[in-house]
């Protein structure tokens, strides 16, 4: 124990750790990787500084890929019409995409307002029950009123294509994975990530290959919605119970007879579950693959949100929230049901094909009383135009609450400060710290919460930015994703533990936080829009507000969860109720808590990338450029960083056991 | 079979002659030198002399391997309840459940009705499931989703039975089991002894010629354990229907069981009578096992007796040689004096009230070795 004067700073730390050597590696199992990861530091960073000098990313370490990308994208655009490819396999993909959004679209503007609304209420009352059929009647006529009955229609007709389609493929997946546990090990890791990547990293891939229009809209949508509803079949079907499956197999069953007598109806809550979390995906991207050709909607918000249009694109924001909450609460209602007394099941007529022949018909009748009212389109005179009086209000916002308001400033003041404050200081410190700095911090990260397997995968996802050479506006990303998730988990988990030690706030909290819960990410940027103009700031206003819910609820029930023995044993040893909260709750909730920054993280991801729509800037401008301006090689590598982001963020919070639900729903 | 037979030694060929022989019953199962073994490559572990020795602990450091089940042999005569019985571990369920190949065996031999079961093709094993050997589970494993009568017409639905009849035998079964009335609810809606009753119906529903039973009643509260501890004996009374029962529960094994087989690490350490069982263990384990057994309610009166003396055999009240040690206590006390024991109008001894004590109090009489022949 000799240590003769360490000749370096990484030789004295690794001598202060060598006073008693292996005991407290043994009982640190989180000291004795970092001081594994400081040897290696020690030894490659002098020698990557020698080699490669300055903080940057190193030229010499990144490939520009813009060229090749732009070549792949122009032989795309020059084959499209003769390549067999195209012209046998995504040409009748593409028209047969068309065709069907066409057809549906067609049969929805036949059936006429009264027709459609008149089916959707009678079948959400035939699947939910007459609150939610109520809902559903109102939602549909209030987006009739603020004259987006189109818009709606559009976005519909998308909608039903897509989750027909993301069902089927996500079943289908989703079967066999669940049936063959070799699949399973293969997709599950490829699910549970395409669960956490950003809606934008999907767009450019189809448009690359697809061009822009309702093919790559649905393309996108559908690989976005598909896999909750694979993972979540594959996942009922392997959960099953075994006692169940056995006891079928000992009454001498066929695998056949197995699958569709047990396992299917044993899986029956996850599939509905899969079904409601890919319809709110779907909705989700059907919204946002506006920038890509889908008309309806997410458009009309998308075209006012360019033009800084607060008022029109609320009221083609209120529908999205709408049909949104009447698809959540239908679909969670039919799970809801299930098992439940089949003895309270209303009167025979109610049941069967009767009920839906019913529906049919009413329906039929609807749309034929409408007809024959010479109304299918929604009166024109019946809509009441929002449009004006919220820019009104906006503009009165903009004169008295966006600064010079006394004591408290004005919310663009707030936003200047979080910019100037925080935002830069970030950005610029993260920008500034040598980018191997960077790699260990991640590795460090992700290793003491992980495994080296994710800290392995994040470090790779994190060097794959600096080779693709956009290591700047990753790091800008990073810094305002950094700086959000630090609000969202104080909001959240101050607001977690508030509804976990109190019932009547809980009670309080739950609708608003389901309602948050169930809007799509785009529908966020509008209100923050309204208050802090565009910027940064708002795009990270956004992402607090959208992963907030998420967060308080995981934090809630994981206090929740927390072994009431535990804490009865706590109080009668007497302790307060802060010394509850700190010595017993929050460290048993410790999975829940990781969870929560797991899912905080992902969210906030999302929603900063969007950001980029409303000045955001970074990544996700670099996507929505590419797009406008038909650079694709610059939003593809944008899109792959995004990845790479969403990957490395995701890793470095991943606790050792995983979540069974995503978000979406 | 006939290369196995040399190891006939392993199965205790010491039935009572009480009630109707069972030996003179055809066999159901013939299980021969069965082995199941878990792990990786496991084939080789009944192979090999030097591996299968091993014990469990040195078997897994050497190979990997578990063996749930060791070299068990055993017969099941048609009409009797034969109970394996055993500690969690001791390889009991594994054992049930290979007798229809749920659990695929190792190695050994298994004959049902002189079929080899092994040989099976998949079509074959699905029609003995479905017709022959039907299961009764510990956690019930019904169908949440059917109600009652769904779950119990299940086995006739797999078999591919119309709607309407299968309805209809299940409803039979259900009102067998004592559940009429409760048709229409889910499993979900109904209570632990309840729901194991529907088991029980599906399981009879089909009509097969053996019930098994994997601990069915161990999740059950004690009294109603017992109310479907006598449900079974009740069901075999009427029906006569061939049990293999599964259990870790001594009294249980005792009350409904007429032969025994007492595992431990995979072995059947003793297989018998429940007489046997209690009154002469096999070896230090059974006897630890047994230990706390009220002898008097097990054992009669066959191995309590001494040769009668001079004068003893025309007097004082006579008793079967099956009485069981109570009650022979009661007819002893009553009378004041030792009491004969006969068989077919032939005195075989007699018991007194020391003979009796020495049971009860586990002191074993000089001549206690004479009557144990006598009652072999």
């Amino acid at each position: 124990m000799s240590t003769a004067a360490p000749p370096t700073t990484a030789g004295a730390a690794l001598g202060a750790g060598r006073f008693r050597p292996v005991q407290a590696l043994r009982r640190r199992r989180g000291l004795g990787k970092l001081l594994l990861l400081a040897v290696a530091a020690a030894v490659l960073i002098p020698v990557a500084e020698t080699v490669w000098p300055g903080g940057a990313w190193p030229a010499a370490l990144s490939v520009d890929v813009s060229g090749p990308l732009n070549g792949a994208s122009n032989w795309i655009i020059d084959n499209r019409d003769s390549h067999w490819l195209f012209v046998y396999v995504l040409g009748h993909l593409s028209n047969a995409v068309v065709l069907s959004v066409r057809g549906v679209y067609l049969l929805l503007l036949a059936l006429g307002w009264t027709g459609v609304t008149a089916g959707v209420t009678l079948l959400a009352w035939r699947v939910a029950g007459l609150r939610i059929a109520a809902t559903a009647l109102v939602s549909f006529l209030v987006s009739g009123a603020l004259g987006m009955w189109v818009p709606t229609m559009q976005t519909l007709a998308l909608m039903i294509v897509a989750v027909l389609a993301s069902v089927v493929v996500g079943a289908l997946l989703g079967l066999a994975a669940g049936l063959s546990p070799r699949l399973f090990k293969v997709l599950r890791p490829l699910l549970d990530t395409m669960q956490v990547l950003p809606a934008f990293a999907y767009l450019l891939p189809v448009v690359m290959i697809f061009g822009i229009g309702v093919p790559a809209a649905l393309l996108a949508t559908v690989v976005y919605a598909a896999p909750p509803m694979a993972r979540l079949t594959a996942l009922g079907l392997r959960g099953a119970d075994a006692g169940v499956l056995e006891a079928v197999s000992s009454l001498g069953a066929t695998g056949r007879q197995r699958l569709f007598t047990a396992r299917l109806p044993l899986a029956r809550k996850e599939l509905l579950l899969g079904l409601n979390q890919t319809i709110m995906m779907a909705l989700s991207m059907a919204v946002i693959a506006s920038m890509i050709g889908a008309a309806g909607l997410g458009d009309r918000v998308y075209q006012a949100l360019a033009s800084v249009d607060v008022g029109a694109a609320l009221a083609a924001a209120v529908p999205i929230v709408l049909l949104a909450i009447v698809m959540d609460r239908t679909t969670a209602a039919a799970g809801g049901k299930l098992g439940a007394d089949p003895s309270a099941a209303r009167p025979r007529l109610l049941r069967g094909w009767p009920a839906w022949a019913g529906i049919a018909v009413l329906t039929a009748a609807a749309a034929l009383a409408g007809r024959l009212a010479g109304s299918t389109i929604w009166p024109a005179g019946a809509t009441v135009a929002i449009a004006r009086p919220v820019n009104d209000v906006k503009e009165w916002m903009v004169n008295h609450l966006y600064s010079g308001v006394p004591v408290i400033g004005g919310t663009a003041d707030w936003a200047a400060h979080f910019t100037n404050w925080v935002l830069n200081p970030l950005r610029d410190g993260l920008t500034a710290l040598p980018w191997y700095g960077v790699l260990l911090a991640v590795a460090a990260l992700a290793w003491l919460i992980g495994t080296w397997r994710t800290a392995l995968t994040a470090v790779l996802a994190m060097a794959a930015i600096g080779v693709l050479g956009v290591w700047k506006p990753s790091m800008d990303t990073l810094s305002q994703v950094l700086a959000a998730l630090v609000v969202t988990l104080v909001l959240g988990i101050g607001t977690g533990i508030l509804a976990a030690g109190s019932k009547r706030f809980e009670a309080v909290l739950r609708p608003v936080l389901d309602v948050m819960q169930t809007m799509p990410q785009f529908v966020y940027l509008i209100p923050v829009v309204a208050l802090f103009a565009v910027g940064r700031a708002p795009a990270a206003a956004a992402a607090v507000v959208y992963a907030l819910p998420a967060v308080i609820r995981i934090t809630t029930q994981g206090l929740r969860q927390v072994d009431p023995g535990a804490m009865e044993s706590a109080r009668s040893l007497g302790a307060t109720r802060w010394q509850t909260l700190r010595q017993v709750q929050l460290p048993l909730a410790r999975p829940a808590l990781l969870l929560a920054v797991n899912q905080g993280v992902v969210l906030v991801l999302a929603v900063v990338i969007i950001g980029g729509l409303v000045g955001g800037g970074a990544l996700g401008y670099d996507v929505v450029t590419g797009l406008a301006t038909g650079n694709l090689a610059l939003g593809l590598v944008a899109g792959v960083a995004i990845v790479c982001l969403g990957l490395m963020l995701d890793r470095v919070t991943q606790p050792t056991e995983r979540r069974t639900t995503g978000k979406g729903a | 079979m006939a290369g196995t037979s040399a190891d006939m030694s392993a199965v205790p060929d010491t039935a009572p002659e009480s009630g109707s022989s069972p030996e003179e019953q055809p066999t159901v199962f013939s299980v021969r030198n069965l082995w199941k073994v878990f792990g990786p490559r496991a084939e080789r572990v009944p192979e090999d002399a030097a591996l299968a020795g091993l014990g469990a602990a040195e078997l897994r450091e050497r190979t990997g391997c578990t063996a749930a089940v060791r070299d068990v042999s055993f017969d099941v005569r048609k009409g009797e309840v034969f109970v394996v019985m055993g500690l969690s571990g001791s390889g009991k369920s594994t054992l049930v459940r290979c007798l229809t190949r749920l659990i695929e065996p190792t190695s050994g031999t298994l004959e049902m009705d002189g079929e080899d079961v092994r040989a099976m093709d998949r079509g074959t094993l699905r029609e003995l499931r479905r017709r022959r050997a039907a299961m009764v589970f510990q956690h019930f494993g019904l169908l949440p989703h059917r109600t009652v009568l769904d779950n119990v017409a299940y086995g006739l639905e797999i078999q591919g039975m119309g709607r309407a009849e299968r309805r209809e035998r299940a409803a039979e079964m259900v009102a067998k089991v004592g559940l009429a009335g409760l048709e229409k609810r889910r499993p979900g809606q109904l209570s632990g002894g309840q729901q194991q009753r529907v088991g029980l119906a599906r399981a009879l529903a089909v009509d097969p010629e053996v019930l098994l039973f994997d601990e069915p009643f161990s999740a059950l509260d004690p009294l109603i354990r017992r109310d479907m501890q006598e449900e079974v004996v009740r069901l075999h009374r009427e029906e006569g229907r061939t049990m293999v029962f599964i259990t870790h529960d001594l009294a249980e094994a005792l009350r409904i069981g007429d032969r025994i087989a007492l595992m431990r690490d995979g072995r059947i350490v003793q297989l018998g009578t429940p007489e046997e069982i209690v009154g002469s263990p096999a070896d230090d384990y059974v006897r630890d096992f047994v230990r706390d057994v009220p002898r008097e309610q097990v054992l009669t009166v066959r191995r309590a007796m001494r040769p009668a003396g001079d004068g003893e055999a025309g007097e004082g009240p006579a008793l079967t040689p099956d009485t069981l040690i109570s009650d022979a206590i009661e007819a002893v006390a009553r009378s004041g004096g030792p009491a004969r024991v006969v068989d077919g109008g032939r005195c075989l001894g007699i018991v007194d009230s020391a003979c009796l004590l020495n049971v009860v109090a586990r002191i074993a009489q000089p001549h206690q070795e004479t009557a144990g022949e006598v009652a072999a």
